[in-house]
């Protein structure tokens, strides 16, 4: 597994456009360790090389499907209640292609 | 050396569900950009995945039509990737278990039969509509969650005649079982191409590139003839081919390249913990197969047997508006053949001259079925019913009114009666018979029109030319 250290932290935030002060690294990083130590102790387990990760934790499945009844949409005002710039009803940002 | 091409596609189709793949906001293709979202397509915290019950049934229809074992039990996965198109951070898809696996569809070339394997049918949601323009991009959320079914061929393909045939028989299923409207031109049918060369004889397969977003069969087909051109000549000059995608420059006739694949992008696909496995009982799965509409095939066939000939029946079948009138032209007892010429030439005609589409002729098919009768019944020729025709389309008037005001009676083929027209003609018109006789066969042609005037229009022109050669013979 990779080792997460600080300048995996920073890599990851620029790849992801997130500007990250010193202190939210730190917590990050501190939360990584107790993670880590935690699947270090997985590892402890004898014969678990044997499983298959579950998604969930005991077999469960439904037979659960929505009818196709549409129902009424968020107005075009709450949905762009939260984007920074708006053009003509879209969402408006840099361009993403080159 | 000579270099055989190996060509896979991968299809993306917007089923045309009432609400989307995993929240019920509208599906309607909405003109009025973020109009048709809810919570849960713009990823707010705590919204749940809620499985639509149509596109479930449509993506078990379109499976059945392409030969595939439906699995029973839904498993959904996430794809992991960072993009404004996608506010959840992930596609919701079915990378594990397919819905649909290991099936084929046919098609047709040089006469015979080539069977095309499909590795894969899976459902997903679809992005969001971005535009780009020169130094911004807009997004519009309509389009995020739409319901998609992704099939993907096995690369069994080596021409581009034959890929836009298998893509012109994927359309023709998703439109006749009701899943799609398959419109290319309107993205509602997506096609990537990957394409890769090997000498003749080689197994292993060469470097493959991919052509994304090919909106048309006709851009299918030019894009992998050019591709086939490029990378032939790269291997002839001793070249690598790069694994890369590129893209159709229609203008240019050329693919041009996107972007250059360093390495596999890892999209770390994990089980969709929102969503339990879901299990499909048998009668939900046969179900949706025995209430599949009729498909393409199905109908050819059909449209064939009723005495259509194989061009006319893909020109009415190519649009399923027009096939639905078609067939409903046959309840008037018409013959079958008869519907479709007056089909496909006269209401396409007037189809084009108003600028509508079939849908909005408003004109019921059963009418048109019974002016094709008058033929028959009535001794109209195919001229005198393709006016009633149109004067019905024009006044919205009924058929009996139309003949009426257009003075159309029925037209003249009594032996005796021809042949008194014939005869006043040809003793009115001595020279044209010497004109004859001398071999300029215009000649008949005036004696025709001399005939057709003394019986005001009513004599069956082919009658009347019958009895003029004869009666020529005679004198």
């Amino acid at each position: 597994m990779k080792k997460v250290n600080r300048d995996v932290l920073i890599d990851a935030s620029t790849r992801l456009l997130f500007s990250m002060k010193g202190e939210e690294l730190d917590t990050l990083l501190e939360e990584f360790s107790i993670l880590t130590k935690q699947m270090e102790m997985m590892k402890e387990v004898r014969g678990i090389e044997k499983f298959e990760p579950m998604t969930f934790p005991f077999d469960v499945s439904n037979s659960y499907l929505r009818d196709d009844v549409p129902a009424e949409p968020l107005s075009e005002e709450d949905v762009l209640k939260n984007a920074g710039n708006v053009k003509d009803g879209e969402i408006k940002l840099p361009k993403v292609v080159g | 050396m000579n270099f055989e091409a190996v060509i896979g596609l991968e299809i993306h189709v917007e089923m045309k569900t009432r609400s989307k793949m995993f929240s019920a906001s509208p599906n309607s293709f909405s003109r009025k950009p973020n109009s048709e979202v809810t919570v849960f397509d713009m990823a707010f915290p705590g919204t749940m995945p809620r499985l639509n019950k149509e596109a479930v049934r449509m993506a078990i229809r379109v499976a059945n039509a392409l030969h595939m074992k439906i699995d029973h039990e839904l498993h959904f996965d996430r794809k992991n990737y960072f993009y404004p198109d996608l506010p959840k951070g992930f596609q919701i898809t079915q990378q594990r278990r397919p819905i649909g696996s290991d099936g084929y569809l046919e098609i047709r070339k040089n006469g015979a039969k080539k069977k095309i394997g499909i590795e894969r049918i899976h459902m997903e949601e679809d992005t969001c509509k971005q535009t780009h323009f020169v130094d911004y991009t807009l997004l519009d959320y309509n389009r995020a969650g739409v319901p998609l079914v992704e099939i993907v061929s096995r690369p069994e393909m080596h021409d581009g005649y034959e890929a836009m045939k298998y893509v012109e028989a994927i359309r023709n299923i998703v439109v006749y079982s009701g899943t799609s409207d398959g419109k290319m031109e309107e993205g509602s049918l997506r096609c990537d191409v990957n394409i890769s060369l090997r000498p003749f004889g080689q197994k292993e397969f060469g470097t493959k590139v991919e052509i994304k977003n090919l909106n048309s069969l006709k851009n299918i087909q030019e894009a992998i003839e050019f591709e086939r051109e490029r990378q032939s000549a790269l291997l002839l000059k001793g070249e690598k081919i790069r694994q890369e995608t590129r893209r159709y420059d229609e203008s240019r006739g050329e693919t041009v390249l996107m972007r250059v694949k360093t390495d596999a992008v890892d999209y770390k696909y994990f089980p969709e913990p929102n969503i339990v496995p879901v299990k499909l009982s048998d009668e939900f799965v046969e179900d949706a197969i025995a209430t599949c509409p009729e498909l393409y095939d199905s109908k050819f066939e059909r449209y064939l047997a009723l005495g259509l000939a194989e061009k006319d029946a893909e020109i009415i079948l190519s649009s399923p508006d027009m096939a639905a009138y078609f067939e409903g032209t046959l309840p008037s007892g018409c013959e079958a053949k008869e519907a479709a010429n007056f089909l496909i030439t006269e209401i396409n005609s007037y189809l084009n001259k108003k600028g509508i589409a079939i849908g909005e002729l408003g004109f019921d098919p059963l009418e048109l079925g019974k002016i094709t009768l008058l033929g028959k019944k009535e001794k109209l020729t195919h001229r005198q019913c393709a006016d009633i025709l149109f004067k019905c389309l024009d006044d919205h008037c009924s058929i009996d009114v139309a003949k009426k005001e257009l003075h159309i009676e029925a037209m003249v083929d009594d032996e005796g009666a021809i042949l008194s027209f014939v005869t006043a003609a040809l003793d009115a018109n001595p020279q044209s018979i010497a004109d004859y006789k001398a071999g300029k066969e215009r000649a008949i042609s005036y004696l025709v029109g001399q005939v057709m005037k003394l019986s005001k229009g009513k004599a069956k022109p082919s009658a009347v030319m019958a009895k003029l050669r004869e009666e020529l013979a005679k004198r």
